[in-house]
């Protein structure tokens, strides 16, 4: 080859890695008209389309049997419920104009707000609030929710306003119960099976939108219903496709195709902020989700039957670099399972620094020594070490990694198991067969942890599997059932929280924060995210007409 | 020759009675059921009604007793019902009392995978009967080595990574092609010939993709046929009598030289109802690989066994086209089947 040749060859590799960087250079393709400034304020008005995003499909969309959190997100825009929370986390009517709790407590009477319409025109009346009552507690609709509303022992519907349920005796989380309850209407319901009804599939409610259309393993449309029982929400039409992979979603999310989606920590603080383009048209926003990252001990197994074991591990783990080095600094340190800054959740209590000589004393104390030299801790002979089990969760799994070469440093030796989320329930979870694991949880707004804390609570396929069994955490959990009166309430749950960390049953690694990016084109959204999220106010959310896309004003 | 295919039909039945035996009980010996999917693991979901769905599913029963309510089920040809989305139907629709009808899940995803896997395998072969022909005649020639080097380049690139490098090229930089999805959302209100020019934009990247990362194989096959054709001594023969190369090539060579691919594609005729679960999930195509994917980690065993059944139908058939194709394309297997 002559050097004339080579030569030409490099000018023209030169030439095309120009062209191609060009390309990728420019800057995304908008459908929105280029000129537009999404930054100047826009008058508030009614009109166009959100376009939403989703990893997986609704089974369905009666919420009382599906149970998946991408059922709740669409059926939460389609049905009311007694009850809601506002947006400092403070509970108010939705369907009801007011509640009364009697002198003992026992019973709730709720009064609706008058002519409330399904979207078919038909009355929404206490007999539907009723019918819906009788739809949870049945035996054939096999409600994963239903022990809340069992403990109801009369329920009445004196007049068409109003709906009274009395219980055995006082239940404080039944409040928090009928926020969750999502009310159906009788008249289409009656006496049809819900699993097998169609209704599932083409659901009639009374919130802001009703569903148009369910194009399945695509999307679902819905728009407002006129007959809305809260008013009228400013956005037209709410469109959310299924894309199942978050690079594809991102990419949506880049090129204009969809308005919102759920970012992780990466996306968040290293992509999104690395490239001026995706600044200029994505509003970040993030807010504290009502879930935590923990791991706990199998109480049952020896030695973390000890709390000076317990307290050890606790102290040996440095949680700052897990928030830090698993979730780029987007979550914080907590101290007991309430969402810090809620009522629920105690000031006083400050998590276990990261101490490993206070370790390594604790350790000792509990009787392990490194006799052999080989650096790993040994009681009665037996070196300590065990396995942390996690399912397949990215963040977790290298949560566990770094505990891993904490608990090293102080003479403990881990092995981690990471595996399937079905496998993961049944081998490990259900049978108590663990020594440690790494897990979350996702939790309601009600305090009571009755499920998972309490020593009734431990019968294979229950939640209190780490086998917790304190009697003073026992008591406190009874005493927060019967307590309505939220401040003396509120007592009773900073004192379980304090006896908890104490005796340290589980370590707390962190509380993530939930992450969302929004396309600048969408108006009135809480910045900084108010105790509720976000999305407290999604129906006063608008999009200024010059933001809008064409294709879909179109038609 | 019918008596043959008789024979091979009825042999089938044994067979997939056994296939589906060895799924069922392989399916149960993962650990968890339906109950024990992620959303399940709720504080407020009570063990009991998780038991009662067991009860519901005929799940606390033991694993034969399981299996002989399916197959006694599938005599009917009844494939059942999805545990996990609200008991649609796993296999074709039905229709409730108020005419409200629910799809099947496999009769909504089937047509979408088969397409794609159609159209992509119609690319496959036309693109690699030429390059393979054009490899085995200039052997070891440049555009061999660089057909060769082309395959191979394809051959080793990930999937999922191309896809998403094409998607981001071809979506976000430049606005030509959709990213994921299989229709655009105001598919409705388009006319005909725009539904068509929507959905193949659709299509291109799924289709095109795996096509690419496919041909290695093919192309390789067909080359490999040619060169063991071309050197046989009834090309000679044809060379010597005087026959243009074309001709040779074309007529002579060719046709026995893709009798190999027969094979393939009869092999390849159940992986055309399996889509790619890694493809569907990057391009947010709802087909068959995403569905028994999902039904896998769900545990929704009527959906894993009906994809199973009818998967395995279809290998045994594609087998048995593959035979039967053979023994009408190559007079030696027509012979030794008419002696058998």
């Amino acid at each position: 080859m002559t050097s004339h040749t080579l030569h030409f060859i490099k000018n023209a590799i030169v030439v095309a890695i120009g062209i191609w960087l060009s390309a990728c250079g420019e800057s995304p393709n908008s459908h929105a008209p280029a000129t537009v400034d999404n930054n100047i304020n826009y008058p508030i008005e009614s009109g166009g389309a959100l376009i939403n995003a989703m990893t997986g499909e609704p089974s369905g969309l009666i919420s009382m049997i599906a149970g998946e959190s991408a059922s709740a997100a669409i059926s939460s825009n389609i049905f009311n419920s007694l009850l809601k929370y506002d947006k400092n986390l403070e509970l108010e009517g939705d369907l009801v104009a007011s509640w009364q709790i009697s002198a003992d407590q026992k019973t709730i009477t709720f009064k609706l707000k008058p002519n409330l319409k399904w979207a078919d025109n038909q009355p929404l009346t206490s007999a539907d609030v009723l019918f819906t009552w009788q739809a949870v507690i049945d035996e054939k609709t096999a409600s994963p929710y239903a022990s809340d509303f069992q403990l109801v022992k009369k329920a009445e519907t004196p007049d068409p306003l109003t709906f009274s349920v009395t219980y055995d005796q006082a239940y404080a989380p039944a409040l928090d119960s009928w926020a969750g309850l999502q009310i159906l209407p009788k008249h289409l319901l009656l006496g049809q099976d819900l699993h097998t009804s169609a209704f599932v599939r083409k659901p009639v409610g009374s919130h802001y939108y009703k569903l148009d259309n369910w194009a399945h393993g695509e999307n679902l449309k819905l728009s407002r219903n006129a007959n809305s029982v809260l008013g009228q929400a400013k956005i037209d039409k709410l469109i959310t496709r299924i894309i199942p992979d978050n690079s594809a979603q991102f990419l949506e999310l880049m090129a204009d195709n969809i308005d919102l989606m759920g970012l992780d920590p990466i996306k968040y603080s290293r992509i999104i902020p690395a490239r001026p383009e995706l600044q200029q048209k994505l509003a970040l926003y993030k807010e504290l989700g009502n879930s935590y990252t923990y791991m706990g001990f199998n109480l049952k197994h020896k030695p973390f039957d000890d709390v000076r074991v317990r307290h050890a591990i606790n102290y040996a783990i440095d949680k700052q670099e897990i928030i830090d080095g698993v979730y780029l600094g987007l979550g914080i340190n907590i101290a007991s399972p309430y969402k810090p800054g809620t009522r629920w959740s105690n000031p006083a209590l400050t998590p276990y620094p990261y101490d490993p000589a206070k370790a390594k004393a604790l350790l000792k104390q509990a009787g392990f020594v490194d006799t052999d030299g080989d650096g790993i801790v040994e009681r009665d002979g037996k070196p300590f070490a065990f396995e942390i089990v996690t399912n397949q969760n990215k963040e977790r799994e290298k949560s566990a990694v770094l505990i891993q070469r904490r608990l090293k440093d102080v003479g403990i030796d881990v092995k981690i198991r990471a595996i399937e989320w079905a496998s993961f329930i049944s081998r490990f979870i259900k049978t108590g067969d663990f020594d440690v694991v790494v897990l979350g949880w996702g939790l309601g707004l009600d305090p009571d942890q009755f499920n998972i804390w309490h020593s009734s609570q431990q019968a294979p396929g229950q939640f209190n599997f780490i086998g917790y069994n304190n009697p003073t955490v026992d008591k406190l959990l009874e005493q927060g059932r019967l307590e309505l009166n939220p401040d003396k309430r509120m007592k009773i749950y900073h004192e379980f929280a304090r006896v908890l960390l104490e005796d340290s049953p589980i370590v707390y690694l962190s509380a993530g924060y939930g992450l969302t990016a929004i396309n600048k084109r969408v108006k009135g959204i809480d910045n900084p995210a108010p105790p509720a999220g976000i999305g407290h106010n999604s129906h006063e959310w608008y999009i200024p007409t010059p933001l809008r896309r064409n294709e879909i004003s179109a038609h | 020759m019918l008596k043959y295919l008789i024979k091979r039909v009825l042999w089938m039945i044994p067979m997939l009675i056994g296939i589906s035996l060895i799924s069922f009980f392989i399916m149960h010996l993962a650990p968890g059921d339906i109950t024990s999917n992620e959303a399940a693991f709720n504080p407020k979901a009570s063990e009991e009604s998780r038991q009662k769905l067991r009860e519901m599913y005929n799940l606390d029963k033991p694993v034969i007793v399981q299996y002989s309510l399916w197959l006694k089920r599938m005599v009917t040809l009844d494939f059942g019902k999805s545990f996990a989305s609200h008991q649609k139907p796993v296999f074709w629709q039905t229709t409730d009392k108020d005419g409200n009808v629910t799809k099947g899940l496999i009769q909504e995803a089937l047509p979408i995978t088969l397409m794609i896997n159609l159209l992509g395998l119609g690319i496959t072969l036309i693109l690699a009967i030429p390059l393979g022909i054009i490899a085995a005649r200039k052997y070891l020639g440049w555009q061999d080595r660089s057909i060769t080097l082309f395959n191979f380049i394809g051959f080793s690139i990930p999937g999922f990574w191309l896809s998403l490098l094409l998607m981001y090229w071809l979506g976000v930089v430049n606005n030509w092609f959709p990213i994921s999805g299989l229709h655009s959302l105001n598919y409705e209100s388009l006319d005909t010939w725009s539904k068509l020019k929507d959905s193949l934009s659709h299509l291109f990247l799924p289709v095109i993709i795996p096509s690419i990362t496919g041909l290695a194989g093919i192309t390789l096959f067909v080359k490999n046929g040619m060169l063991d054709v071309l050197q046989q001594d009834y090309i000679t023969t044809a060379r010597a009598k005087g026959l243009n190369e074309h001709k040779v090539v074309y007529t002579h060579a060719l046709r026995n030289a893709l009798l190999p691919l027969i094979t393939i594609i009869g092999l390849s005729i159940p992986g055309l109802i399996g889509g790619s679960v890694i493809a569907e999930t990057i391009f947010a195509i709802p087909g068959m690989g995403k569905l028994f994917y999902d039904a896998v980690l769900m545990r929704d065993f009527p959906v894993v066994m009906g994809i199973l059944t009818i998967g395995s139908a279809l290998t045994l058939v594609g087998n048995l086209l593959a035979d039967v194709a053979y023994a009408w394309a190559d007079p030696r297997v027509r012979r030794g089947v008419a002696r058998g």
